[in-house]
């Protein structure tokens, strides 16, 4: 007799777990899924309210509704591709709620291999909910295409069938509702993603030709792509899907997207028009605008006592003129999200943010994260020996721990100046040189004697007779220095770059910025710059 | 559900009949010499004959091959019920022997009425086939054998295409083995022993001829006279159609058309994109239908993706650009950001921003794959120091940015020198 495998996964059960009966009371179930679940959902929503809830995708909205079709037309498959953020996605799944016809999502950002997309296909088809009764597992076990096809193709004809009788007996519930008709249509978000999968030009290939496999034309295929079709031209060649274009917003949609949902929209209009055309230049992306938006939004509202009062033209020069300061700074920071939360700041500390960021306009020279002492020297170590070429430490780090004088200054031929700038752009490509392990730690040590001296300058004018007070000090820093370097390689400031084949010793690379190297520097009051080799 | 207008109805009969390959490739295989009729024959005589025979369809993705096949077959099996069966294979999902195997004794289990397991391993199946084979042609029936994306199956060692053939050749049997490829050197990929046992027989599938697709276009479009829709209606919507097809316009718009594609899934594509643009309520079709759809069909994706970027990308990419016609062959993030300052302190424009806002651009510029890497293997340096390249040609990138909305004037003065 056939016997189809079972899919439950037998669990190995650890001697704890067996011997701990737990009692867990059995959540509620809910009811077994059926052909209804396979639509949006909630109510049906007018067309109406779908084109305002996309301010500027109302072509791409009505495209989308022809290239349906009415009700139960066949169609060939679509593909909507477009930036980030455009809104692919939720104007797919708000026009399927608005035509009430039963879909199939799958997205291949949350199904990652194509084991789990098929399987996720499958059970949404086959009406199968994954709950502790089944060990939450899937209805069948499918991990090759051909598989696929064979089981999809019995779960659509069920599914189908369940449709047309369903059509047939009259729906007295909800008369006014629109009918589902006989047509599932799949929906895969985020194809550009199966790229990167292993055999993933196979996947793709086979779901570009997936109705011409299927013959079956009650089943509609929509896919979704953050790459334009292009990028998936292989050398095996496919009919390419009907595509439709998701541009990204212009400035008008962005003002309209920006107002909706907002308290006070006077206000928040007034506040769009002193920073929307400024930070559109950046970036038109909505959900980086966003974060921006709100934390300016708080400070452009401070002054206001009243957050609802609607603004004259007085007062909106004076909050803009307020706001002016802000605006230059806040735009060089656009991507990052500020890591200090914002309640409870005083107005004192506030202030004092603002004059502290009006007067360096460049980045804040404080280092925002904690590290001990050696682990900064350290640091700068590697970048010096990154940065600096081997042949120059022995004069720069002599015995006194200090520099030599530079060579004289000879006037420089024409000859060499086109050298040194070929040699310039040669290091600018290559990026940080790699360096073994002895050599940095021979820095290491030159760097932290002089940073000891100066404390143990002032110490050893007291312990004379202790000789081994400076050693001391000396020896804490050397400890775990191993340690140190291998928690350096681990938050990326160090990477093991490839090693010498004749040395056989591990090779290091800086990958810390020279900004990030100065702020180190500066808060040890190390003199780096007099370390650095300029050429 | 009477309630439909006939717009919607039309509509839908036409969206029917172009995802219908059939319909479509019927009319096509009228004439007697067309490759409908050659095949026919082919499969027909032998299978009257009882003999072994292998054929292969090659052409251009899309020109029928499949469909042709399907209605071969149909009428095959309308015209010999009980000594034809069908087993179908596809290159994409069985290329894999155990997997086709297992496909094979699947699909012939159910034909049969035999019971499938599907523990069989691989030697039972081919045990299991072999002796099919050989029943089924003591029996005087002809199994054939589909083979699509034959070129899939040619790869690795052909342990399937030489157990076919093989068991056809030793064995009293009657199969028929039709592979259809979009390569059309297919046949040369086949193994020596594979080839030798492999009967030469090809059938090219060349692009339509104009007068072969005007005859498509009238009967796809035309409605038929049947009292499903009002009577005015299905007059009105046939003269419109002449009207439109005999209009010099549309012959220009056909014209442009095929200048870029020749198959027939691409023609049905450039229909069923100005079928869908219908007006609903005059039930009509329309001169601007077939314009919009043609214009949809020539998308510029390059072109969308410059002018979906912010001014700061573009800056990026105009230092680019500007660094390989100074002919630095090879850049990083470093040196275009060292072009960026250039510009800046040269023309003091207002766009200068700071380094990691610029790196976001770059990272946003290489999701949308305006740029990339130029090599994959530098995964020892960060991405500021990585060798980029640009994607897209000077003329676009031109072009691009003088359609874009908000473009400075200095950038394409800065682009042109």
């Amino acid at each position: 007799m056939p016997k189809e495998e079972s899919s439950k996964v037998t669990r190995r059960s650890t001697r704890s777990s067996a011997s701990v009966t737990v009692e867990n009371p059995e959540p509620i179930e809910s009811h077994p899924p059926t052909i209804d679940d396979l639509t949006f959902g909630d109510e049906s929503i007018t067309l109406d309210a779908v084109l305002s809830d996309f301010p500027g995708r109302r072509s791409q909205i009505f495209d989308f509704i022809r290239l349906m079709g009415p009700l139960d037309c066949p169609t060939l498959p679509i593909m909507i591709y477009g930036g980030a953020s455009t809104g692919k996605t939720s104007v797919v799944l708000q026009v399927l709620r608005h035509l009430n016809r039963p879909f199939v999502y799958s997205s291949c950002r949350t199904c990652y291999n194509p084991r789990i997309l098929f399987e996720s296909i499958l059970n949404q088809l086959l009406l199968h909910r994954k709950c502790s009764s089944n060990g939450y597992s899937s209805a069948k076990r499918c991990d090759k295409p051909s598989d696929f096809v064979n089981l999809l193709r019995e779960a659509l004809s069920n599914v189908i069938k369940t449709l047309e009788s369903a059509t047939g007996t009259s729906r007295l519930n909800k008369p006014d509702e629109k009918p589902m008709g006989k047509m599932v249509y799949l929906i895969l978000d985020n194809v550009d993603l199966i790229r990167d999968w292993d055999k993933g030009s196979m996947i793709l290939q086979f779901l570009f030709s997936l109705d011409s496999v299927l013959k079956m034309p009650q089943l509609g295929i929509v896919l979704i792509s953050g790459l334009p079709p292009d990028v998936y031209y292989s050398n095996m060649g496919y009919t390419d899907p009907i595509p439709l274009f998701f541009p990204a917003y212009s400035e008008e949609d962005l003002r309209q997207i920006f107002l909706r949902n907002q308290a006070n929209p006077k206000l928040y209009s007034a506040f769009l028009d002193a920073v929307l055309r400024s930070f559109c230049r950046v970036t038109r992306r909505v959900e980086e605008l966003s974060t921006t938006f709100s934390s300016l939004f708080r400070k452009y509202c401070e002054p206001l006592d009243d957050l609802g009062i609607s603004p004259n033209e007085d007062m909106k020069r004076r909050l803009y003129s307020y706001l002016k300061p802000f605006i230059a700074p806040c735009l060089n920071d656009i991507f990052r999200v500020s890591s200090h939360p914002h309640d409870g700041e005083t107005r004192g500390e506030r202030r004092q943010k603002v004059s502290y960021s009006s007067e360096n306009r460049e980045e804040l020279k404080i280092l925002d994260f904690h590290m001990s002492t050696s682990a900064k020297y350290l640091l700068i170590a590697a970048f010096l020996a990154s940065r600096n070429p081997a042949t120059l430490d022995a004069s720069m780090f002599d015995s006194t721990g200090g520099m030599d004088n530079r060579k004289r200054k000879r006037k420089a031929s024409e000859k060499s100046m086109e050298k040194k700038e070929i040699a310039e752009q040669e290091a600018v490509m290559k990026g940080p040189g790699s360096f073994p392990l002895e050599r940095l730690l021979a820095i290491f040590q030159c760097i932290a004697s002089v940073g000891d001296s100066s404390f143990g300058e002032e110490n050893q004018g007291e312990e004379e007779e202790d000789p081994t007070g400076y050693d001391r000090e000396n020896n804490n820093l050397m400890s775990d220095i191993l340690l140190q370097v291998s928690s350096l390689c681990d938050a990326n400031f160090l990477i093991k770059s490839g090693s010498c084949p004749l040395e056989g010793s591990i090779r290091y690379r800086s990958m810390v910025s020279e900004d990030l190297a100065l702020k180190v520097a500066k808060s040890l009051s190390f003199p780096l710059a007099k370390y650095l080799y300029r050429r | 559900m009477g309630k439909e207008i006939p717009a919607e109805k039309s509509l839908n009969l036409i969206r029917g009949r172009l995802c219908h390959p059939s319909f479509i490739f019927r009319p096509l295989s009228a004439s007697s010499d067309s490759n409908y009729s050659k095949l026919k024959f082919i499969v027909s005589t032998s299978i009257m004959e009882g003999c072994n025979n292998s054929i292969l369809l090659l052409g251009p993705r899309g020109s029928g091959k499949a469909a042709v096949l399907d209605l071969v077959v149909g009428d095959l099996l309308e015209q010999f019920p009980d000594s034809v069966s069908v087993i179908r294979l596809n290159g994409l999902l069985h290329s894999d022997d155990n997997c086709a195997f297992k496909e094979i004794a699947r699909q012939l289990c159910m034909e049969h009425h035999l019971l499938f397991s599907k523990m069989a391993s691989f030697d039972e199946n081919s045990h299991f086939i072999i002796a099919m084979l050989r029943e089924c042609g003591l029996a005087h029936k002809t199994i054939i054998f589909v083979l699509d994306e034959f070129d899939m199956f040619a790869q690795g060692k052909q342990r399937l295409l030489y157990s076919l053939l093989d068991a056809m050749q030793s064995v009293t049997s009657q199969a028929v083995v039709i592979g259809i490829s979009s390569r059309l050197d297919a046949d040369q990929l086949l193994e020596k022993r594979v080839r030798s046992r492999f009967s030469h027989r090809k059938i090219l599938f060349l692009p339509p001829s104009r007068d072969e697709l005007d005859g498509l276009l009238e009967h796809l479009l035309s409605l038929p006279a049947d009292s499903s829709f009002p009577s005015g209606y299905v007059s009105r919507f046939n003269d419109k159609i002449k009207n439109i097809t005999s209009d010099r316009r549309f012959k220009d718009i056909l014209k442009t058309f095929f200048n870029a594609h020749s198959t027939v899934n691409s023609f049905l594509k450039f229909i069923f994109c100005a079928v869908s643009l219908m007006n609903l309520e005059s039930g009509l079709l329309s001169l601007e239908n077939f314009k919009a759809a043609l214009s949809s069909m020539q998308r510029q994706p390059k072109l969308e993706a410059v002018r979906d970027c912010s001014v700061l990308e573009l800056y990026l990419l105009v230092c680019m650009r500007r660094l390989e016609v100074k002919e630095q062959s090879s850049y990083n993030f470093i040196s275009v950001m060292k072009e960026y300052k250039a510009i800046h302190d040269s023309f003091q424009t207002s766009d200068y921003y700071a380094q990691n806002v610029c790196i976001r651009g770059f990272e946003h510029l290489r999701e949308r794959q305006v740029i990339c890497y130029a090599e994959n293997r530098g995964q020892s340096q960060t991405g500021e120091y990585r060798p980029m390249k640009l994607l897209i040609s000077a003329s676009e990138l031109h072009q691009g940015m003088r359609s874009h909305a908000c473009c400075p004037a200095i950038l394409l003065k800065l682009l042109d020198h």
